[in-house]
């Protein structure tokens, strides 16, 4: 096994089989893994920040087995940041990407995708953000959820709401509202989400549903507002997603969907990778208003 | 339902397979107490504690407990049978030779057009002489040993096991002890005493018959209860939100 020892921020850190291709249709190697999300850390480092930290890691490549993994892996280094949060009546220990050497730690480790909680470790009750993720059924593709997403926008914007959408790097689209505010919990952001999720489902019955069964989802759009539970994770913003080829859940302007869903190009809203850093260098993130915007939910 | 041909040597008779038993079982469905809404079964990961979407459950072999050998759908499909649409029969053996351990599950043939003449004649001969038609045959996605016999002037199907599939019986007929001819003779005098003609209609599922009246009796009794119609539509969320959402969702739509 090759091993090439590396120095980030006093860290030492051992990286292993950098040759070994994960993307094997694109040659894309463990090397090039960790050159991604090294590049990407100062964008993607914000929204990991003190979250408990889920790796859905996939040690032979994306063609082969994945496996989930909520632990912080025991044998750690010492300088990897964790926190000790509870699931059910049990105690975990997981990982927080607080820093560059954890994350390349973790990416060293195969983690292709990376989860996150909605919530920050030591306030697992308390979301700073809702969202919808749109997911589309059978039948259905991203430019479907484009139309619901800009559907949510108007709504939004007569509740005084700003959202932001992001790719989910695979078929969907999710639409993030934040609220950064102390006071607010699941059980609101549940119950918010789910009444737009039904009234959505009401209005554009061919276009949404709001329930999970795969025969109500076919041609349609699910409105997934489960999703807003302290027990729930989503892919967060950067991560690469294991397909074919290495896509991104990547933020998207407003002004982009809309020329996407207009032109039926599905294809603009597939980020991979390289466009992803290019788009990150010229732009910025995109998504930092997510962290910082503090939102209120009406009517509750 | 199945169609195809039985056939052997140059004899091909096109049928279609109906099913020869419907468990008489009274099924229940489960229901939560609180608002009797049935139930659903889900996955559950007890280490996560958490449900597992289908999308994250795989398949794996166990060698020992906690060490499996994943297994993937294609991998189960490449050595799957390719599907087929015949029974063809290999031999034809005496019916009475056939261990009734091996029977497994009944079908009947039904001749499809252009097969009554062959069906006729194959099952009067098989009655005849009381041969039945050992086949291999296909359905979803399993290659099953078949027997297929004449039924009252008809053709049926029947799936056998296969020889690995019975357990050996050795230790179960007790060692040989000497039997007396008087006793001998005594249980053959009961047992023709006794000796009616088979006629299953004689027999009924009692526990079935009583299941069906208590059910007949509690809907007299009372009137049944409802499980809530699409427990999603209900509650829509506070008054005030879902009225300004309807609002709001009136001007979206109507906005040129």
């Amino acid at each position: 096994m090759s091993r090439t020892a590396i120095e980030i921020g006093g860290k030492r850190l051992s990286l292993s089989n950098l040759e070994k291709e994960l993307y094997p249709s694109c040659g894309f190697t463990k090397a090039n893994l960790l050159e991604y999300y090294g590049q990407m850390s100062g964008s993607i480092l914000p929204h990991l920040k003190n979250r408990a930290l889920t790796l859905k890691r996939y040690p032979d490549g994306v063609e082969q087995e994945y496996f989930f993994e909520k632990r912080c892996p025991v044998h750690h280094p010492a300088w990897v940041q964790t926190a000790e949060v509870s699931r059910g009546s049990k105690q975990m220990t997981v990982c927080l990407a607080n820093n560059t050497a954890t994350l390349l730690w973790v990416e060293n480790l195969a983690s292709l995708e990376l989860h996150v909680p909605l919530a920050r470790a030591a306030s697992p009750e308390t979301p700073d953000a809702m969202v919808f993720d749109l997911d589309p059924g059978e039948g259905a593709d991203i430019l479907d959820c484009g139309r619901v997403a800009l559907v949510l926008r108007e709504l939004f914007s007569r509740l005084r709401l700003t959202g932001y959408p992001k790719t989910s790097g695979q078929k969907g689209l999710h639409v993030f509202v934040p609220l950064n505010r102390p006071e607010t919990t699941f059980d609101d952001t549940k119950q918010f989400s789910k009444a737009v999720a039904i009234i959505m489902q009401k209005n554009y019955p061919d276009l949404v549903t709001a329930k999970m069964a795969k025969e109500q989802r076919r041609g349609r759009v699910f409105i997934n507002w489960s999703q807003n539970d302290a027990s729930k994770t989503m892919v967060c913003v950067y991560s690469l997603r294991a397909r074919e080829k290495p896509y991104v859940s990547f933020p998207l302007e407003w002004k982009e969907l809309e020329l996407a869903v207009k032109g039926g190009n599905p294809a603009r809203l597939h980020i991979t990778h390289a466009e992803a850093l290019g788009r990150i260098k010229a732009a910025g993130d995109l998504f930092r208003e997510v962290l910082v915007k503090k939102q209120k939910l009406p009517h509750l | 339902m199945w169609d195809g041909t039985i056939s052997f040597s140059l004899v091909a008779i096109p049928v279609r397979l109906v099913k020869a038993v419907k468990p008489g079982r009274i099924t229940f469905r489960t229901l939560h107490r609180a608002d009797y809404s049935p139930l659903a079964r889900r996955m559950f990961c007890p280490e996560h504690e958490q449900i597992v979407p289908p999308d994250e459950i795989i398949r794996g072999y166990e060698l020992a407990p906690g060490r499996y050998l994943p297994v993937t759908d294609e991998e189960l499909e490449s050595v799957s049978p390719e599907r087929s649409r015949t029974i063809e029969i290999i031999d034809f053996i005496d019916l009475d030779e056939v261990d009734p351990v091996y029977f497994d599950h009944p079908y009947y043939l039904a001749p499809l057009k252009g097969g009554e003449k062959a069906y006729r004649l194959l099952a009067e001969v098989m009655r005849r002489t009381n041969k039945a038609g050992l086949a291999k045959f296909v359905m979803v996605e399993r290659e099953y040993l078949v027997a297929v016999v004449s039924m009252e002037g008809a053709l049926a199907m029947i799936t056998l096991h296969y020889s690995e599939e019975v357990l050996p019986d050795n230790g179960i007929a007790p060692k040989e002890a000497k039997l007396e001819a008087v006793e001998k003779k005594r249980m053959e005098r009961s047992i023709r005493n006794m000796t009616a003609e088979f006629d299953p209609a004689k027999y009924a599922d009692l526990r079935r018959e009583k299941v069906v009246d208590l059910l007949n009796l509690k809907m007299k009794e009372q009137a049944p209860v409802e499980a809530p119609v699409l427990e999603e539509e209900e509650g829509e969320g506070p008054a005030d939100l879902v009225a300004a959402l309807e609002e709001i969702m009136r001007e979206v739509k109507n906005k040129p």
